[in-house]
């Protein structure tokens, strides 16, 4: 019998990736909850739903067999509140981030502490962490970078940043390591979770085994998308780009956003995306590897894949 | 952790695993390979963060024929970063002839073949910035590239081996972060070491003696100690610890490099039939194509390697009608020294000249402003250099530049002075020569190339063979290659280190660098000291108890 699951969040990136991934599993009926109104895609259920409020949710986790909570954004410490606080006695897949470890260096394991220090999103993902890590069956998935398909921030923002030249070879502005996982990897790691009883209870990166450096991730992902060469850019630009640029660009980002045409804004790179691409923090994959069984998407082809969605995106 | 040894109180005394003496692109590429795994590294510096002149001008020294070598002070710095401060970044591995012992050249042979070095070159490379490890134009662009020379197949010269280029990489700037970060990694700046100390046998360092001019005196222990000092200051610092002293091997074959610019090659085809330009490469780094001299005739015909390159007509020429050119030549009264030298030759100027090179620039009006720009974008304002001055000729028309292999010569090697720098460390004394085996390999080489060019058809090499030498030695030797001086081998009488670059004799002194190198070849010659240095690090690591 198909179990259901409930895929809080479903109308994300990592979200939606969730649900096709559990309807082509066999195993599960995905059923997607967003605030919006829509049609459910073929061989899913779709239910609107506002996660906030603790009332609707206990409705909707009725009858439920499990939980993949993929909210992001302002949202995610009042629904995980809520979700944990429910009553409800399902394995439940908690997304958190690589962010709870905050300014940490180095290899970093499922047990360094969650120092969380490098903002207010940061402190969220360990709050939310916090909640989840207190429920005996929450699975706590914490990926690095997500690629893919569908991903707006480390991937449709950086192939625009290409293909403007304003990144590429940053010098040591990009040696940090990128932590990337794909969005098929996280979903692959999240139904595993759900599957596997001795996951429950457990913590587990999500980042691909020999992640590449941000610069070395921006010139095979501009060869990928034919934005070569790249081009080396001075630790002063991307000040400047950070510093001054960055502010401007995302106002007109907001503004332009309420007219719905914020993709003719150029994406800015705020200050913590530059401490981003040379921050030396690398996720252990071993855990989720061993455990959870995962079998990283090899990069070239992730990003040839990417790369067609980006170009489609762009037609 | 990086530090002044003026932060550490006088009659300091410091221990670690392994010591590195020097913080140019060899030590720090070994620093940041060993200062892994739970081993304490010191990485010690005699220079600091930034020139200063006093630390400089502890490389003074004397050359023996004045105008054939430059100044010991110049073309090499003594700071934090080491000459990558400074460098060209021209960046290719050596080839495969270049270990071999070929009867033809007198002490050749490397230990190792180039099959042992080749694991490291990746990440030489790497870590120069200069690319990736690929070094021909059919391996390093997935696409065809327009031909050097269109119609020209050499029987004798190939023109598909590249040279890449670093940014160039200051190294110093460039992995400063990751040297703070390193774990058991501690850098000393102004950390000169005086003396090497040795225990009663001599076969074992016991400690090196480090001052700083600001008179800092302290001792450093390590298990093992690696110099990595550049061709110049290896053998000083051996030859003043009297290290290598009873075999006499220490500082002799010294060799640079042997170049030069002649001749004036016309090619008949096209102006697009000749490209002379850069290739960027994908991560973009820029590749340049040569002329290189093919393995099997060195072998036949028992001479040196050798490449060359399309180089502009000579500036001081005003027949060459060239606005840029021309540009140049009265830019003469504010460019360097250094530069200068080599663009212009020692002619003499004249009002005549002049104007005809203002009416080369006031004729070229919109190329000259459009190269100007061009280098002040690509060059002076840009984090990756446009490497060179590159002139696409109408005419077709260049002058030939050439960098072959310098021969090694025991009598060719640099010597203790009974002058003393302010640290009381004798001062060097470079000895450099040449000989006929390296002006026959030129001589022959352009002849060879000369003949090409007519068979195939392309066009005319017009040079005069008796001005081979002078032309060769015009510049003297190549400044800032510094080779041999420690050379590696199997024999202590002809050679300082063994395969594994350790000092024969003695179980924990070690040298990194071109100074360990047996032969020059044709190629820069950073990169392979990175590479060297690459190889070094990871057979300690593999034999660390």
């Amino acid at each position: 019998m198909t179990k259901r699951i409930l895929v809080l969040g479903g109308d994300g990136f990592i979200g939606k990736h969730m649900v096709s991934a559990l309807a082509a599993s066999g195993w599960a009926m995905p059923v997607a909850a967003g605030r919006r109104a829509r049609a459910a895609a073929p061989g899913t259920e779709r239910i609107q739903l506002d996660a906030t409020d603790a009332a609707a949710l206990k409705r909707a986790l009725d009858g439920v067999d499990g939980v993949v909570d993929c909210i992001a954004g302002g949202a995610m410490v009042d629904v995980a509140r809520n979700l944990f606080s429910s009553g409800i006695d399902v394995p439940v897949v908690h997304l958190s981030s690589m962010a709870v470890y905050g300014s940490a260096v180095g290899l970093v394991t499922e047990d360094a502490p969650l120092k969380a220090d490098t903002g207010p999103y940061a402190q969220a993902k360990a709050e939310a962490e916090k909640l989840a890590a207190a429920y005996p069956r929450a699975v706590i998935l914490r990926p690095g970078c997500v690629y893919g398909p569908g991903s707006t921030q480390w991937s449709l923002r950086i192939a625009r940043l290409l293909r403007a030249r304003r990144i590429g070879d940053l010098g040591a502005g990009g040696d940090g390591c990128s932590n990337l996982v794909h969005v098929s990897d996280v979903a692959a790691a999240a139904l595993a979770g759900l599957r596997l009883p001795a996951a429950q209870g457990r913590a587990y990166n999500l980042a691909m085994d020999g992640a590449p450096s941000w610069n070395d991730y921006f010139l095979d992902f501009a060869r990928a998308l034919g934005a070569v060469p790249i081009v080396r850019l001075s630790e002063k630009r991307m000040t400047l780009e950070s510093k001054l640029v960055a502010a401007p660009l995302k106002i007109l980002e907001i503004l332009a956003g309420k007219a719905g045409l914020a993709r003719l804004i150029p994406p800015p790179i705020p200050p913590s995306l530059v401490r981003t691409w040379r921050h030396e923090i690398r996720l252990s994959p071993a855990r989720a590897e061993a455990e959870l069984g995962i079998v990283w998407r090899d990069l070239a082809a992730g990003l040839a894949e990417t790369a067609a969605w980006i170009n489609s995106v762009a037609a | 952790m990086i530090l002044d040894v003026q932060d550490l109180p006088d009659g300091f005394s410091l221990d670690a695993d392994i010591c590195i003496v020097g913080a140019g692109p060899v030590g720090i590429s070994l620093a940041l390979t060993l200062a892994t795994g739970g081993r304490r590294v010191l990485l010690l510096e005699g220079g600091g963060p930034a020139p200063e002149p006093d630390s400089q001008a502890l490389y003074r020294g004397q050359v023996d024929a004045a105008g054939l070598h430059p100044s010991p002070d110049h073309y090499r710095e003594r700071r934090y970063g080491g000459s990558s401060t400074i460098w060209g970044g021209r960046s290719m591995p050596y080839d495969s002839i270049d270990f071999e012992t070929r009867p033809y050249v007198p002490h050749s042979g490397w230990p190792i073949d180039l099959a042992a070095l080749s694991p490291f070159y990746g990440e030489a490379v790497r870590l120069c910035e200069a690319g990736r490890d690929a070094f021909t134009i059919e391996t390093a662009f997935d696409t065809p590239r327009r031909p050097m020379i269109e119609g020209f197949d050499g029987e004798h010269f190939t023109t598909n081996t590249l040279e890449r280029f670093s940014c160039p990489t200051d190294f110093g700037h460039r992995y400063r972060h990751k040297l703070e970060a390193a774990e058991g990694l501690q850098v000393v700046l102004h950390a000169n070491v005086t003396d090497i100390r040795r225990s009663e046998t001599g076969s074992e360092v016991t400690g090196l003696t480090v001052r700083s001019l600001a008179g800092r005196q302290g001792q450093v222990s390590a298990g093992r100690v690696i110099l990595a000092l550049g061709g110049l200051e290896t053998a000083r610092l051996l030859l003043a610890s009297r290290i290598g002293e009873r075999l006499d091997a220490v500082g002799r074959y010294y060799m640079c490099h042997i170049a030069g610019t002649i001749g004036s090659l016309k090619f008949t085809g096209p102006r697009d039939s000749v490209w002379n330009g850069y290739d960027v490469a994908d991560d973009g780094s820029y590749c340049r194509r040569r002329f290189a001299l093919r393995p099997e005739v060195q072998r036949r015909l028992g001479i040196g390697n050798f490449v060359a390159r399309l180089h502009h007509p000579r500036i001081p020429d005003p027949r060459h009608r060239n606005g840029i050119l021309s540009a140049l030549y009265l830019a003469r009264p504010i460019i360097p020294y250094e530069y200068g030298k080599r663009l212009y030759g020692d002619e003499a100027g004249g009002l005549g000249r002049w104007l005809a090179h203002a009416v080369n620039v006031a004729t070229d009006l919109p190329a000259t402003l459009g190269f100007l720009i061009h280098m002040l974008r690509d060059r002076r304002l840009a984090e990756r250099k446009y490497p060179s001055i590159v002139i696409r000729s109408k005419s077709n028309s260049f002058s030939l530049d050439f960098h072959a292999e310098q021969v090694p010569d025991p009598d060719s090697r640099v010597v203790l002075t009974d002058e003393v720098d302010a640290l009381g460390m004798p001062r060097l004394k470079a000895d450099w020569r040449y000989g006929r085996a390296d002006v026959e390999t030129v001589s022959r080489s352009l002849a060879l190339l000369a003949g090409d060019i007519e068979r195939s058809g392309t066009g005319r090499f017009d040079y005069d063979p008796a001005s081979v030498e002078s032309e060769m030695t015009r510049y003297g030797a190549y400044g800032g290659h510094h080779i041999g001086t420690a050379r590696m081998g199997s024999d202590p009488a002809s050679s300082v280190v063994d395969a594994d670059c350790r000092v024969h004799g003695i179980d924990n002194l070690y040298v990194a660098g071109s100074a360990v190198f047996p032969t020059s070849s044709q190629a820069n010659p950073t990169l392979t000291a990175v590479a060297m240095a690459l190889r070094l690090a990871d057979h300690l690591k593999g034999s660390q108890p």
